[in-house]
């Protein structure tokens, strides 16, 4: 009896340790994983408040000596002309992504439930016509788009950038959302429509604030994806005044010589709406994404 | 309360017709359950009065209008749904006061309905919860609850106790037919069970295949089945069909078995089969009117038992005849054994005869 008992501690003890083997195994994992994403963060931040000069230094300094606000200053004062063209740069991809978010949710909204609702002719087709665009690689409709959009007069518009936006983000965003009102029983705008609402009343009552998660994701991808995007803004825009922030900062900092503290302090301060924004916003975005993984 | 009339209702969908010439009157006060298999068009029938699904052709009227057109929220009725859709964001009490609150009622009175509802139906602690914090039984209550309130004029309930335990059904059932009583309300109810059927319904629409098959009291669909479908469909255990031929002998009229035997008919039944267009006939007989025996005594037929059911109070014996199952019910002390032989006899006055070929039950003059 005791062999047999011992046996088994033994047995029991082997199993303890090989599941912590890979427990730590995935542990090391994380926190590679986590060094990887955080410290181009942390460095980011630690040269923006370093001098232009010991941002250069070799060996670095890993923590300045003598930590500035210089480069922030210098891009928030409406005075000097660093500060003019950032704040400028920054209004400009703030009007656009929030142009495009509220479009694109203005569109997906009622598109992806009548994709869910309703069966019309060549519906399954242009569902999946919506998704095909996204199957290419940006780059393929960089050329065309520029001439479409020259033939129509929007090269050098902030509107060139919207409605490019659009059509990146909307099939997105319709998908994400035909998937919400997938999981919302019909019987629930029917029983509205019995308790006296019209049909669009019972959209807005009842089925709006049940998908109001899978909205605020929708509203985040759009956002951040405008707020993002460099190639076609890049390519559409020319004119100083019109730039957006990611091309913006690329070309405002590297003309001459590269004022890296101040360009770690503009990348710092253009990362924060979208942090804001997600950390505010997050508990929605999960459930957007999990929503209908399991039945309830 | 008003009485609801459907006239030549058809709905297609593309070339299926999913309701088809169907017509039928609900009086005023009458609990009416339509029934039947899946997919047999209950369901369409019911969205159509109800104006969720738009009708091909034909006529809908509820009280005194034509509602052919109008929109599910100007037919004044209340609906009941098999997932009980209750609006999962509001509280029990938001979810009672919406209908109310859309006919734009003043506050106060919202109130007094919604919290006479809640007593009525024994939820006034429930009020403030959410729908997700609530077992079945109370959803259904509260689904029941929000129909109520409304004082509509024509109640639809659809499948409302299929997501129910078996225990709860039960209880509910009775709920639902008290509730009836008490308010004489007008009820149209879709169920698969004829069970709930036959238990609650003052009148039952038999359908299939988007066709109205029978439409009569529950005691009359059962005593007088139109066809073999409803014959079939109604009671538990099922109707056995015995497929036999009719022939003539010695001036005397049978029904035989390609086993060999025959069945001698009573002056009434040779009526009835007389009528048929063919010589096949098939006989129908409830469990409960047949006989068995252990050994052949005259007009009985030999049978072998397939398996035997005790369910304590009464035990069911399945045996072949003819190539059919055959149910029989015999008392509890009465033992059998699987591959028996045994002899069954038939009621002459309670069994069912059916044309073999158009399926439709075999009357006489």
């Amino acid at each position: 009896m005791s062999t047999i008992a011992e046996a088994t501690a033994r047995g029991q003890t082997r199993r303890r340790m090989r599941i912590d083997g890979w427990r730590w195994a995935g542990r090391i994992f994380l926190l590679f994983m986590l060094l990887y994403t955080a410290v181009p963060m942390i460095w980011m931040l630690i040269t923006s408040i370093k001098s232009g000069f010991a941002a250069t230094q070799f060996p670095p300094q890993w923590w300045p000596d003598e930590p500035t606000l210089a480069s922030y200053q210098k891009l928030l004062d409406p005075q000097n002309s660093v500060g003019q063209d950032f704040l400028r740069f920054f209004w400009n991809s703030l009007f656009v992504s929030t142009v495009t978010t509220i479009l694109s949710v203005i569109v997906a909204v009622p598109a992806a439930y009548a994709f869910s609702r309703f069966t019309f002719p060549g519906r399954n087709f242009l569902f999946f016509a919506v998704l095909l665009r996204n199957m290419f690689p940006a780059v393929i409709f960089l050329v065309p788009l520029f001439i479409l959009m020259r033939a129509i007069g929007l090269v050098n518009t902030h509107g060139s950038l919207i409605l490019t936006y659009l059509t990146f983000g909307l099939p997105l965003a319709i998908w994400l959302l035909k998937g919400f009102y997938d999981n919302i029983p019909v019987q629930l705008e029917q029983a509205a429509r019995i308790d006296g609402a019209t049909r669009f009343q019972a959209f807005i009552m009842i089925v709006m604030p049940l998908s109001t998660p899978g909205i605020i994701a929708t509203a985040i991808y759009s956002f951040i994806g405008a707020w993002n995007e460099y190639i076609y803004a890049y390519t559409f825009l020319s004119k100083n005044e019109q730039l957006t922030l990611p091309v913006g900062i690329q070309r405002f900092f590297s003309e001459n010589t590269t004022d890296f503290p101040g360009l770690m302090a503009a990348s710092f301060m253009m990362s924060v709406p979208v942090v804001v924004l997600f950390l505010v916003l997050q508990r929605y975005f999960v459930r957007a994404l999990t929503e209908g993984a399991v039945k309830h | 309360m008003a009485h609801v009339v459907l006239k030549d209702l058809v709905k297609t969908y593309g070339s299926f017709k999913a309701v088809n010439d169907v017509s039928l009157t609900v009086n005023d006060g009458e609990f009416v359950a339509l029934v039947g298999p899946s997919g047999c068009g209950k369901t369409t029938t019911l969205n159509l009065v109800a104006g969720l699904t738009s009708i091909t052709s034909g006529d809908i009227v509820i009280g005194d209008r034509v509602v052919n057109d109008l929109d599910p929220k100007d037919r004044d009725i209340a609906m009941v749904f098999q997932n009980y859709a209750l609006y999962p964001q509001k509280s029990v009490y938001m979810n009672l006061a919406f209908p109310l609150q859309m006919r734009k009622l003043p506050r106060d009175e919202i109130d007094k309905k919604v919290k006479e509802a809640a007593r009525v139906l024994d939820m006034t602690h429930l009020l403030e919860r959410k729908p997700r914090e609530l077992s079945g039984g109370q959803q259904q209550r509260v689904a029941l609850g929000r129909a109520l309130v409304r004082d509509p004029a024509v109640f639809l309930m659809d499948e409302p106790l299929s997501n129910l335990d078996a225990k709860l059904r039960v209880q509910m059932r009775s709920e639902i037919k008290r509730f009836h009583q008490d308010l004489k309300a007008t009820i149209i109810y879709v169920t698969h069970d004829q069970l709930e059927a036959v238990t609650m319904a003052d009148k039952m629409a038999v359908m299939n295949g988007g066709f109205l098959q029978q439409y009569d009291s529950p005691a009359q669909v059962f005593a007088h089945p139109v066809n073999m479908f409803v014959a079939s469909f109604i009671g538990s255990p099922a109707m056995s069909l015995i497929p036999l031929e009719t022939s003539t002998a010695n001036g005397g009229t049978a029904l035989t078995s390609a086993e060999g035997w025959s069945l001698g008919l009573s002056p009434r039944n040779v009526q009835k089969v007389t009528k048929a267009a063919t010589k096949k006939v098939v006989l129908g007989a409830r469990h409960s009117t047949i006989k068995l025996h252990k050994s052949a005594v005259p007009g009985s037929i030999p049978a072998k038992v397939y398996t035997v059911e005790p369910t304590g109070d009464v035990t069911f014996v399945q045996a072949f005849l003819s190539g059919a199952i055959v149910n029989v019910s015999v008392p509890p002390n009465i033992a059998v054994a699987p591959d028996e032989r045994i002899w069954l006899e038939f009621d002459q006055e309670r069994m069912h005869l059916f044309d073999g070929e158009t399926e439709m039950a075999l009357e006489a003059d």
